[in-house]
């Protein structure tokens, strides 16, 4: 970069959110369009974008494709699990057999959950849903719960699903709907709230994580909202309800404002705060934009945009990813690709299937350090640098190797022998790269092929000297062992730091 | 084959490597500083710990078994321990699996703190480890854990050229080490090498690696993976080459302490180490299980201690124990327990006091009741923080919390 080139804060503030000019809409901005809205950016993507404007694209983008359907298997846990429990715990006397009637729920459970996660990697990948997912991502990372403390997987799905057609909602409707969905109801104890003993960790976390940021509020209106949501229960594991007699009926003082208020109520006096205008917009900056955040006229300016349009999520989306901030020359490759993100990428880059070994797959998102609905905490992954240590590193560097390794059919185990049959019957085998596709490339040049690897896979711009080492490594593509070395230096390209950003 | 550069500094003037900070006129600002800046000698005599977590929730009190209250016999009669109890007074006796650390107890190098607990107790595995890992309570949440704080506040946040802050063995991060900033943390396999050896694309990525790159994250990705491709090669060296002084049991806690031996045996600079022996959850038939893990866990300690003993190691170390939760006092209709609160745990090493600390927990409780507390585990971190870390608990631990006299 040139030290001409302003830094993002050099903005006019009115400047900053304004529609980047038609004529900047070329093929780096949009490569960064879809890199940070979705997972990657094909060639063949990047000519889709630049027929229409940026607007076409974000409209295209966010709009729904095709449904995420909760499979047959959840669908027949969910209807059977409240009879099974109840079989269980009313009628079983046998200590051994209630155990293991109890195990075989949890396990069976257990399966449809890895199923879940399977899918959603499956969807997630195909490239019409990947936007919307990773806004999915962006709310389950404000949303946050955990696996093992909510454990059905039904829930888990019904919450993500809110998620998913929260994207055309208005932030605080969303905020209202994700407190009646039993994942979050028992992940933040919303059940074990009553008039009498009330539990505050539903009310602190609305405010600090999903409205207002931390000093943006007492603790007397915890306090005081904790009595306003008292009586939210989940019956049979699955369904909420109202019980209105542990609702506290009391007078609350809320902000300052005093009523008879419940918890919907408390949710919109929220959102006459000031705070509550800025602090989603700073976690989406953070999610989407930069690990640094704008200088805060600029986060004060849209909040005060976000408002006027009812908190309407599309707006923040319509109005951060065309603007001349989000293509400030400053935001391009400087942001560490999540692991989902990295794997997902791959996939679409390379044109791979989802890897159809659930345990190896998510072993390896676990490793890489975002397991699928377990993040380590309720403030959910941090994202940015944070994903970057030694561990994580040798666990990129081994999906990496993976995907370049042929799978070996006779080290399957059996269930993964199975797997795999049900993949190739779904028309599903291109798993890993092999040699007859490294070998379509030799016919170019050492030049040209690793100009053709950058533009292809990398965020622009890049140092020269990248781009000469991975000629060098790439040698003469004519030569004997050429596949070798062209595998060889793939695999470096993918581990190097270049790849891990976008 | 290459002599394989050790630290970052050879690493950067390797083959071509002084050629790159020379020409390119361009560098990261931290290859430049570390490249020039003269290498802090290696503080020799720290003080290091090492927690060992038994995973499930050990039951508590069939390890330090109060075999002179009937009511442990009435509350356990299935389970309770009569014959080959190791007395350690007239009132306790360890597990007749825990021999070796009845030796270790009896010289002095073994502190049992009974009855250990906090407020509000959870009886979930994965609140109540996140309650452990954090330094919380029943009510409150900390987002960091208690050591990814500690290295907050004593560790630079940027990686540099020095050994990781935090070891841990297996590819997960334990939550004792999430902190605010980002720090050098190293994941360790207990089996095998882990470093690639000399393969051809491992070269290519070496290379590749030591392209310019640029400001920013670029240049905290390429810091961080040639800290990484560095420390697993110093590793792997230092565990090829040690000769443990021990023997230790060929379990994977056995294996993984003879690693970070190893390790403390080469010097390292790295200050804590985390290791998980699993499989404590003993719900059904809890008495071979219980046994099993109880003997692997006092064959290894002990291992350990008399590797760093022959070493001259053992006055840096110390080795602490930590379970989410002891079991149910009263045993289950399965020969087994459900989980429970508070429990003993032990630190060993050769500076420690010894004995046995804190109150013994009262076993009037009924059949659904658990044991109260009487020592808060965060007085042992804070002596640990404060005694034995050089750090300040009050700061890391948000308050100030008794001391527990074990060092």
């Amino acid at each position: 970069m040139t030290t001409n080139t302003p830094t993002p804060d050099s903005f006019p503030v009115d400047e900053a959110w304004k529609p980047l000019p038609r004529t900047h809409w070329s093929e780096e901005e949009a490569a960064h369009f879809l890199r940070r809205t979705g997972f990657s950016a094909t060639p063949d993507a990047v000519k889709k974008v630049l027929r229409g404007s940026i607007q076409d694209a974000i409209d295209d983008s966010f709009s729904a494709k095709s449904e995420f359907k909760k499979s047959e298997n959840i669908l027949k846990f969910e209807a059977e699990s409240q009879q099974r429990r109840r079989k269980i715990y009313r009628e079983t006397k046998d200590p051994n057999e209630k155990r293991r009637l109890q195990r075989e729920l949890r396990r069976e459970d257990g399966e449809n959950f890895n199923a879940f996660a399977m899918q959603w990697f499956d969807f997630a990948r195909q490239p019409e849903n990947s936007v919307r997912e990773k806004f999915v991502l962006f709310l389950e990372d404000v949303f946050v719960v955990e696996r093992p403390t909510v454990k059905e997987t039904p829930v888990l799905f019904d919450l993500q699903q809110i998620l998913r057609q929260g994207i055309e909602l208005k932030y605080p409707d969303l905020c209202k709907q994700v407190s009646r969905e039993p994942a979050m109801v028992r992940y933040l104890n919303l059940n074990e709230n009553t008039a009498k003993k009330p539990n505050e960790n539903f009310a602190r976390e609305l405010f600090e994580l999903f409205t207002l940021g931390e000093g943006n509020y007492s603790e007397d209106d915890i306090k005081e909202a904790a009595r306003a949501f008292t009586g939210y229960r989940v019956k049979n594991r699955h369904d909420f309800y109202r019980e209105e007699r542990q609702f506290d009926k009391g007078r609350k003082t809320i902000f300052g404002e005093t009523g008879n208020w419940d918890g919907d109520d408390v949710i919109d006096i929220t959102f006459k705060q000031p705070a509550a205008r800025t602090y989603l917009i700073r976690e989406f900056i953070k999610f989407y934009v930069s690990d640094t955040p704008p200088h805060e006229a600029f986060i004060e300016a849209l909040g005060e945009q976000w408002a006027a349009h009812n908190f309407e999520l599309r707006y923040l989306v319509d109005t951060i990813f065309q603007s001349r901030y989000f293509f400030h020359p400053a935001h391009r490759g400087n942001c560490v690709k999540s692991p989902i993100q990295f794997y997902l990428g791959l996939c679409q880059d390379l044109n791979l299937d989802i890897v159809p070994f659930e345990s190896r797959l998510l072993r390896s998102m676990r490793a890489m350090g975002q397991s699928f609905y377990d993040p380590p905490n309720v403030r959910g992954w941090l994202y940015g640098q944070h994903w970057i240590n030694s561990t994580t590193i040798s666990a990129r560097r081994q999906l990496v190797d993976y995907i370049f390794t042929p799978i070996n059919e006779k080290r399957l185990n059996g269930n993964e022998k199975r797997a795999l049959k049900k993949a190739n019957a779904a028309g599903r085998g291109n798993f890993v790269v092999t040699d007859e596709r490294l070998q379509q490339v030799l016919g170019k040049s050492p030049e040209d092929l690793a100009k053709h690897f950058t533009t292809y896979f990398i965020t622009a711009p890049l140092r020269e000297n990248y781009l000469g080492i991975l000629k060098s490594l790439l040698g003469d593509t004519k030569q004997s062992q050429s596949t070798d070395r062209v595998r060889d230096a793939l695999i470096a390209l993918f581990q190097s730091p270049a790849y891990n950003l976008c | 084959m290459n002599q394989l550069p050790l630290t970052r500094r050879e690493f950067i003037r390797g083959a071509g490597g002084l050629g790159f900070l020379a020409f390119s006129g361009f560098a990261p600002s931290f290859l430049t500083q570390s490249a020039l800046a003269q290498s802090p000698a290696p503080e020799r005599d720290r003080s290091i710990l090492v927690l060992i977590q038994l995973a499930g929730g050990n039951d508590g009190l069939n390890t330090v078994v109060p075999f002179a209250d009937d009511r442990y016999y009435n509350l356990r009669p299935t389970l309770g321990i009569k014959k080959g109890l190791l007395n350690i007074n007239d009132q306790l006796g360890l597990h007749p699996a825990c021999q070796e650390l009845y030796q270790l107890f009896d010289q002095g190098e073994l502190s049992v703190i009974q009855n250990v607990g906090y407020p509000n107790p959870n009886r979930s595995h994965f609140r109540s480890t996140e309650i452990w890992e954090t330094g919380s309570d029943g009510d409150t949440y900390n987002h960091s854990g208690w050591l990814g704080r500690y290295f907050d506040n004593t560790c630079s946040g940027k990686p540099d050229e020095k050994d990781p802050d935090g070891v841990h063995i297996g590819d997960i991060i334990p939550q004792t080490y999430l902190s605010d900033q980002p720090h050098s943390i190293f994941g360790m396999k207990e089996r095998g090498r882990f470093d690639r050896g000399d393969d051809s694309s491992d070269q290519a990525y070496e290379r590749l690696l030591k392209s310019d790159h640029n400001e920013g994250s670029a240049s905290y990705l390429q810091h961080t993976m040639m800290n990484t491709l560095v420390t697993e090669r110093r590793v792997e060296k230092h565990i090829a080459n040690y000769k443990p002084k021990a023997e230790y049991p060929g379990s994977t806690l056995g294996n993984s302490l003879r690693r970070i031996a190893a390790l403390i045996h080469a010097n390292m600079e790295t200050r804590v180490y985390f290791v998980s022996q699993g499989g404590y959850d003993t719900h059904a038939n809890q008495i071979e299980r219980h046994a099993e893990l109880l003997g692997d866990l006092s064959q290894s300690m002990r291992a350990f201690q008399n590797d760093l003993k022959a070493h001259h190691k053992d006055d840096q170390v110390l080795t602490m124990t930590f379970s989410e939760f002891g079991r149910r006092p009263a045993e289950n209709g399965s020969s087994g327990t459900d989980h429970g609160t508070a429990a003993p745990l032990f630190v060993m090493g050769s500076k420690v006091n010894g004995g046995i600390l804190g109150n013994a927990p009262d076993l009037g409780v009924g059949p659904k009741e658990d044991l109260a507390y009487s020592t808060d585990f965060r007085g042992i971190y804070s002596s640990i923080l404060d005694k034995w870390l050089d750090a300040d608990s009050a700061k890391i631990l948000g308050e100030k919390f008794d001391h527990v006299p074990f060092i």
